[in-house]
C-alpha cells in the first residue's frame, strides 16, 4: 500500500495525484436573480472587456443585450428590483455585495441614452396569432419574447396606459414614468400591436379573443386591495393600499394630506406611506411582525424612516374609529412573536390589554392584493400555481395573479409561458430550464482579490425629496463608478482568464484559446496533465476541481 | 545566512520555521551525523510563497514575502498582479499584467523561474533566449508538529544516497510543524518517490516508522542547464530562469547574480552591451563552477551505487565527527557538497588533497574489512 | 529561544570571544544583548554593550591579531558567526558583499576621531574648548544630526567601540 495519499482513504500511487476538471456551476446571483438572467456572464463581458477586446461601448451592448434576453426591463428593474442576486452575492461575506441592481441600471439607462432597439431572434417567423390580456410586467414580457421570435402578438390592456403595477403601484420617485414608458416602447417597436383601454368582457368578449388568436396569455395581476377586516372599516377614508398608489401615480386627488396611518409591511406599504409623506402628511405605519420579517425591501424602508415615516412594529388594528368628518383613529393591539407560521415567520399574538389609539385621517390598507376576474370570468378556472400558469386549452397566465410576487418573478413567468408557447407553435424544442443547483459555486479565494468597498449609489436629500415629490431618488452610478464596480465581480464558478492556471501548469496542460468568452480562455488537455493540482490550488473562481485521474 | 547577515539583512525569528545545526548522512551502510563546523544553526528553513497547503493561516511569515517587505520598504513599488507577457513599446520593454494592464519600463529583470509559462516559450521581447534546461523534482509536505519533529528528526537535515534506480538523491528538512522531502532525480513521478518512501532508511525517520499522509506536493521544475544568453537590451534574466547553481544553494546563487545584474545596471547601463562586459563574467563563472559541479556528483552517484564506496565514506566521516581535533575531509567536503556553501571547485580540490585521498583509502579497506567482520561503522540511528 | 532560530544560544554570562584568543571569524547578533569587556591588569570594563543586528569581531577578517576584547552574553544571547575563510572567498566573488564592513568601520572611525577630539578637550584651554565645540555643532548641523548631551554621547561613542 502506498504511503502517499491526498485523499482520505487513498490508496496508491497514482492517487497523489490530482488533474483538474473545468467546471460550470452557477453562481449564487445567477440563482438568486428573479428573471433568471445570467448576472454573472453580462458582468463577466463588462469585467473582462480588456481581455476580450472590446471598446466599453461595445461590452455594454453586449451586457445590455445578454440581460434583455431574459428581460426588456433592465432600466426600471434596476431601479426596483429588491435585487435577490445581491443577497446570494459571494462577495458580501468579504466586503459587500456587488451592486449588481445599480449597474443593471446603468446598462439600462445608457441603452435608452443611445436608442439600442431589442433584438428579434433568427427565428423563421411561424405567424401565429397570440393575444394578450394585461400589459404589466407578465404581459409585456410574454409579448417581447413571443414577438422577437416572430409572432404576431396583440396586448389588451384596460387601462389608458401600459406598465401595470410597474406604471400604477410604484410611484415615480422611485420609477419616472417616462424611463418605464421608453422600455415599453422598445418592446411594442417590435411590432407589438398595444390595445389601450380595451377591458375584456366590456369592450371584447373572452369568446372573441378565443377566435382571434391561438393562443391566449392572462397577465392580469392582483389589483385589488384586501379588506382589513376589522369594523369601520367602510367608508370613506379609508383606502387600500394599491388604490392609494393608483390615485398618486394618475396624478388624481390627494393634494395635501394630514395624518395618515399605513398598515402594511410590504413595498405597497411603504411606497404609500412615503408618497403621503410627499404629500405634506404625518405617517405612521403599523406592521404587526418586527423589522427583520418585514417583507418591504430593506433600503426603502431605512428611505422611509429617514423621510419621517415612523414606524411601530408589533401592532395590529382592531377597529378604525370614525367622526363626523371619517375617520379619527385605527385603534390598535399590541402584538407579540410567538410560534413561526406557515411562512417560516413567527407568528403575532396579541398581548391581553395592551391597546391604544393612533389618530388617523386617512387610512391605508396595504395588506394584500387580490385577482380582479371581472370579464374574464369564463377564464377563471381557480387554478392558480403550475408552470407558466396554465389555464387550460390555449391559455396560460402569469405574474402577480399566480400569486404576489416580485416585479423579475413576473417578467420571468412570462417568458416561461413564451417559450412553452413558441415550443409548442414551432414544434421546436423549448429551452432546458436554468439547472437550479442546490450548491451554487461557494469555493470562490475571496483573498485573491483586493479589498474594495462597493459602489455608493448617489442619492438626493431627504428635503429635496420632500419638496418634490416625483424627484427620482437615487440616481444612476456614473461610468466609473460602474465600470470600478464590475471589477468586484468575483465570477464565482466562472473563468475570468486570470491566467494562473496557465501560467503554473508545468505540464503545460492549458491551451489559450483564439476566441475568448467568460469561462471560455483555455482548453485543459489531460493528456499533458501531471496532476499536481497546482492550477485547483490557485483558480480563484472554483472553476477548477479536482477529478479522478484519467483512465 | 552568513553573508545576508555580514550585509546586514538578518532573517527574524518568524521567518525561519527552524534553524538546522547538522546533516544526517542515510545510506544503507549505516547512517552518520555531520555537525555544522561551528556548532551553531547555520541554515535556515524556511517556507516559500504561502507555506504548504493548511499551513496559511499559522505561518507567521514566508521567505518570498520577507524579502518582498524588504524590497518595499528600501523604496521598490510592488505591484501586486500577474505578469503574463513581455514584449516591447517602441524602444522600450513593456509588460503586460492583471489581464490586460501594460507598463513601459527602462529595465526588466526576469525573474520568473522555471515554473511559469511566462518565458517557457521564449520571451516575445528578447527572441536570442532560450529557456533553460530543466529537471523535474518532487517536493511535499508532511505535518507532524513541532514536539514530534523535534523527537524524529531534530534539528537536522536528513540526506538520503539511496541506491534507488533514476534516484539522485533526496532530503527531509524539517520546518515549524512541517517536514519538507525533496527528491532529485530523472523522471522523478510518483512511483520513485513510492520506492523512496518504502525505503526502511526513509521510516526510520519518521514516528514509529510509519511515513505520514503527504499534505500537498509538487512536481517543480529545476534549472540544470544556463539559457543562451540570459540578457539583451533592457532585459537580463536573473535567478532559475537565468543562471543559478547546480542543485543546491539556489536561494543564494540567486542572490549573487542579482546583485550583479543589479550591479551593471546601476553601474554601467542596460544594453546588452554593459550587461556582455559586466554581467556575462559572474554568468560564465558559475557555469564553469556547475561544469566541476558535474564531477562533484558523479562521485556522489558512485558512492550511491557502489556498497563498498559507501562504506568507506560512512566510517572516514563517522571517525572524523567523533574527534573534533582531526581534520575533517570528507565531513567538510560532504557539508559543502549538500549545502552548497562553498563553490564546488573548491570543493573539488579539497577532494583531491593528498590527505583525504590517503584517508579514504584507508577507511575503505578498514571499513569494509570490519563490515566482513559484521561491525558497521556509523554514529547515527 | 524559538525552533525558528539561526546561530548558536549563549547562557547569561557565557564568553563569545575571548581577549587575547586569536579569531577567525566575526559575528552577527541575532537575539539578545551582548556586552564588551576590556580585561586589564586590575579587572574588566564593560566598553560597549550590543543588540540585534550588531557585528563585531571583523577585525579578525582583515587582519591576524588577536582579540582586542571579551565579548560575553547578557542574559540569553543568539550570535551567528562569519567564519574568514567563506567570507572573504566571498568577497573575491563580489566585492560589493565587504561594503556593509566598510561602512561600519567608517562608522567606527569617526566615532573614534570624535572621542580623540573629545578627550583632548578637555585637556585644552577654555577657549579653545568653545572655539572646538562650534565647530563641531556646525558639522552636525550639515550632516543633519542632533548633538546628544556631552555626557550621553561619550557612553554613545565608547557604546560603539566594539572591536572585540
Amino acid at each position: 500500500m502506498s504511503t502517499l495519499k491526498n485523499k482520505p482513504g487513498a490508496n496508491g500511487a497514482a492517487e497523489i495525484l490530482v488533474h483538474p476538471a473545468q467546471g460550470n456551476t452557477p453562481a449564487p446571483c445567477m440563482l438568486g436573480c428573479a428573471s433568471g438572467g445570467d448576472v454573472r456572464l453580462w458582468m463577466g463581458i463588462v469585467a473582462q472587456r480588456g481581455k476580450l477586446g472590446l471598446s466599453n461601448a461595445q461590452a455594454y451592448a453586449r451586457a445590455w443585450g445578454l440581460i434583455t434576453e431574459t428581460n426588456p426591463f433592465p432600466a426600471t428593474l434596476g431601479r426596483i428590483c429588491p435585487h435577490p442576486c445581491e443577497t446570494a452575492c459571494n462577495r458580501e461575506g468579504k466586503d459587500g455585495a456587488v451592486a449588481i441592481n445599480a449597474m443593471e441600471r446603468f446598462l439600462g439607462d445608457w441603452a435608452l441614452q443611445f436608442h439600442l432597439p431589442l433584438s428579434r431572434l433568427e427565428d423563421a417567423p411561424p405567424g401565429a396569432s397570440i393575444g394578450v390580456v394585461g400589459a404589466g410586467p407578465a404581459g409585456l414580457s410574454f409579448a417581447y419574447q413571443l414577438a422577437r421570435r416572430g409572432h404576431r402578438v396583440t396586448v389588451y390592456e384596460r387601462r389608458e396606459q401600459a406598465g401595470g403595477m410597474l406604471r400604477y403601484g410604484i410611484p415615480a420617485f422611485r420609477l419616472p414614468k417616462a424611463i418605464l414608458q421608453s422600455e415599453i416602447d422598445r418592446i411594442v417597436a417590435l411590432g407589438v400591436d398595444l390595445r389601450l383601454n380595451v377591458a375584456v368582457g366590456r369592450d371584447v368578449s373572452v369568446e372573441d379573443l378565443r377566435e382571434r388568436h391561438d393562443m391566449l396569455f392572462l397577465g392580469i395581476g392582483a389589483g385589488s386591495a384586501a379588506r382589513l377586516g376589522v369594523p369601520g372599516e367602510d367608508g370613506p377614508g379609508v383606502i387600500g393600499g394599491i388604490e392609494f398608489l393608483n390615485a398618486v401615480n394618475r396624478g388624481e386627488g390627494y393634494g395635501q394630506l394630514s395624518e395618515v396611518v399605513v398598515i402594511g409591511g410590504g413595498n405597497t406599504a411603504i411606497d404609500a406611506a412615503r408618497s403621503a409623506r410627499r404629500r405634506g402628511a404625518s405617517v405612521s405605519l403599523l406592521y404587526r411582525r418586527t423589522r427583520d420579517e418585514m417583507p418591504a425591501i430593506a433600503s426603502e424602508v431605512d428611505a422611509a424612516i429617514a423621510e419621517g415615516v415612523s414606524i411601530e412594529f408589533l401592532v395590529a388594528p382592531t377597529s378604525i374609529r370614525r367622526d363626523a368628518i371619517g375617520p379619527n383613529a385605527v385603534m390598535v393591539q399590541r402584538m407579540a412573536l410567538g410560534e413561526p407560521d406557515a411562512s417560516g415567520r413567527r407568528r403575532p399574538v396579541p398581548v391581553p390589554g395592551a391597546t391604544f389609539a393612533v389618530p388617523a385621517r386617512l387610512v391605508i390598507a396595504a395588506v394584500s392584493q387580490n385577482v380582479d376576474w371581472s370579464g374574464l370570468e369564463p377564464l377563471d378556472t381557480g387554478t392558480r400555481a403550475g408552470d407558466a400558469g396554465t389555464l387550460g386549452d390555449g391559455v396560460l397566465s402569469g405574474g402577480d395573479m399566480l400569486g404576489l410576487g416580485i416585479a423579475g418573478m413576473a417578467i420571468a413567468q412570462g417568458r416561461q409561458a413564451a417559450e412553452a408557447v413558441h415550443a409548442k407553435l414551432t414544434g421546436a424544442a423549448r429551452p432546458a430550464p436554468p439547472v437550479r443547483r442546490a450548491s451554487p459555486a461557494r469555493d470562490v479565494a475571496a483573498d485573491f482579490y483586493p479589498a474594495r468597498p462597493p459602489a455608493q449609489v448617489p442619492e438626493q436629500l431627504v428635503a429635496e425629496r420632500i419638496a418634490q415629490p416625483d424627484l427620482e431618488v437615487h440616481e444612476t452610478l456614473s461610468e466609473t463608478a460602474f465600470l470600478e464596480e464590475a471589477e468586484r465581480c468575483f465570477s464565482c464558478g466562472q473563468c475570468h482568464g486570470c491566467q494562473y492556471c496557465f501560467m503554473y501548469c508545468n505540464g503545460g496542460g492549458f491551451v489559450r484559446l483564439d476566441e475568448t468568452q467568460p469561462g471560455a480562455y483555455f482548453a485543459l488537455s489531460l493528456d499533458r496533465c501531471l496532476g499536481c493540482g497546482k492550477c485547483i490550488e490557485l483558480c480563484p473562481t472554483g472553476f477548477l476541481s479536482p477529478v479522478d485521474a484519467p483512465g | 545566512m552568513q553573508l545576508l547577515a555580514s550585509e546586514g539583512i538578518n532573517l527574524p525569528t518568524e521567518v525561519v520555521e527552524r534553524g538546522i545545526d547538522a546533516y544526517m548522512l542515510h545510506m544503507d551502510v549505516g547512517s552518520v551525523r555531520i555537525r555544522t563546523p561551528s556548532e551553531e544553526k547555520r541554515i535556515a528553513g524556511v517556507f516559500r510563497g504561502n507555506g504548504p497547503r493548511g499551513s496559511e493561516r499559522a505561518l507567521r511569515v514566508g521567505f518570498d514575502r520577507y524579502l518582498l517587505d524588504l524590497a518595499a520598504s528600501s523604496g521598490a513599488q510592488v505591484v501586486r498582479s500577474l505578469v503574463t507577457r513581455v514584449g516591447w513599446h517602441e524602444d522600450r520593454p513593456e509588460i503586460e499584467h492583471g489581464g490586460g494592464k501594460r507598463a513601459c519600463y527602462d529595465l526588466v529583470a526576469l525573474a520568473a523561474g522555471v515554473n511559469s509559462q511566462l518565458l517557457q516559450n521564449g520571451c516575445d521581447a528578447a527572441p536570442g533566449y532560450s529557456f533553460p534546461g530543466t529537471l523535474t523534482t518532487f517536493i511535499s509536505e508532511f505535518h507532524l508538529g513541532q514536539a514530534a519533529i523535534q523527537a524524529s528528526l531534530g534539528d537536522a537535515m536528513h540526506i538520503f544516497l539511496l541506491d534507488l534506480p533514476r534516484l539522485e538523491f533526496a532530503a527531509l528538512i524539517p520546518k515549524g510543524d512541517y517536514v519538507t522531502l525533496c527528491v532529485l532525480g530523472h523522471d522523478v513521478d510518483e512511483k520513485l518517490v513510492d520506492a523512496f518512501l518504502a525505503a526502511p532508511e526513509v521510516k526510520r525517520c519518521f514516528p514509529d516508522s510509519k511515513v505520514p499522509e503527504l499534505v500537498c506536493h509538487c512536481f517543480p521544475r529545476l534549472n540544470v542547464r544556463p539559457p543562451a544568453q540570459p540578457y539583451a537590451d533592457r532585459l537580463v534574466w536573473i535567478g532559475d530562469c537565468g543562471v543559478a547553481r547546480l542543485y543546491k544553494d539556489g536561494i543564494g546563487s540567486a542572490y549573487r547574480m542579482a546583485k550583479a545584474a543589479a550591479r551593471t545596471a546601476a553601474f554601467h547601463g542596460v544594453s546588452a552591451q554593459d550587461f556582455e562586459a559586466h554581467y556575462a563574467p559572474t554568468c560564465k563563472a558559475m557555469n564553469w563552477d556547475n561544469t566541476l559541479a558535474r564531477l562533484v556528483f558523479m562521485s556522489t552517484t558512485a558512492i550511491q551505487k557502489l556498497r563498498p564506496l559507501r562504506r568507506g565514506v560512512l566510517r572516514m566521516t563517522a571517525t572524523e565527527q567523533a574527534n573534533r581535533e582531526q581534520f575533517h575531509h570528507m565531513s567538510s567536503v560532504l557539508w559543502d557538497v549538500f549545502t552548497g556553501s562553498a563553490p564546488y571547485q573548491d570543493v573539488l580540490v579539497r577532494s583531491c588533497h593528498p590527505g583525504f585521498i590517503a584517508s579514504l583509502a584507508w577507511n575503505l579497506v578498514a571499513g569494509n574489512v570490519a563490515a566482513l567482520a559484521g561491525k558497521p561503522y556509523g554514529n547515527g540511528s | 529561544m524559538t525552533e525558528g532560530a539561526l546561530g548558536k544560544t549563549y547562557r547569561n554570562g557565557e564568553l563569545i570571544v575571548r581577549q587575547g584568543e586569536e579569531g577567525n571569524c566575526m559575528y552577527v547578533v541575532q537575539a539578545g544583548t551582548l556586552e564588551v569587556l576590556r580585561e586589564e591588569h586590575d579587572g574588566s570594563v564593560r566598553i560597549a554593550v550590543m543588540n540585534t543586528g550588531d557585528i563585531f569581531g571583523e577585525m579578525s577578517i582583515f587582519e591576524r591579531e588577536v582579540r582586542s576584547a571579551s565579548v560575553r552574553a547578557l542574559g540569553e544571547a543568539r550570535v551567528l558567526s562569519i567564519d574568514k575563510k567563506t567570507f572573504l572567498r566571498r568577497i573575491q566573488e563580489d566585492p560589493p558583499l565587504a561594503f556593509n564592513l566598510v561602512k561600519i568601520m567608517a562608522h567606527r572611525i569617526r566615532m573614534l576621531s570624535e572621542e580623540v577630539a573629545s578627550l583632548k578637550q578637555k585637556t585644552a584651554p577654555p577657549a579653545a574648548r568653545v572655539n572646538a565645540q562650534e565647530r563641531r555643532a556646525g558639522q552636525d548641523r550639515r550632516h543633519g544630526r542632533d548633538r546628544r548631551a556631552g555626557v550621553d554621547r561619550r557612553t554613545a561613542v565608547v557604546g560603539r567601540l566594539r572591536n572585540a
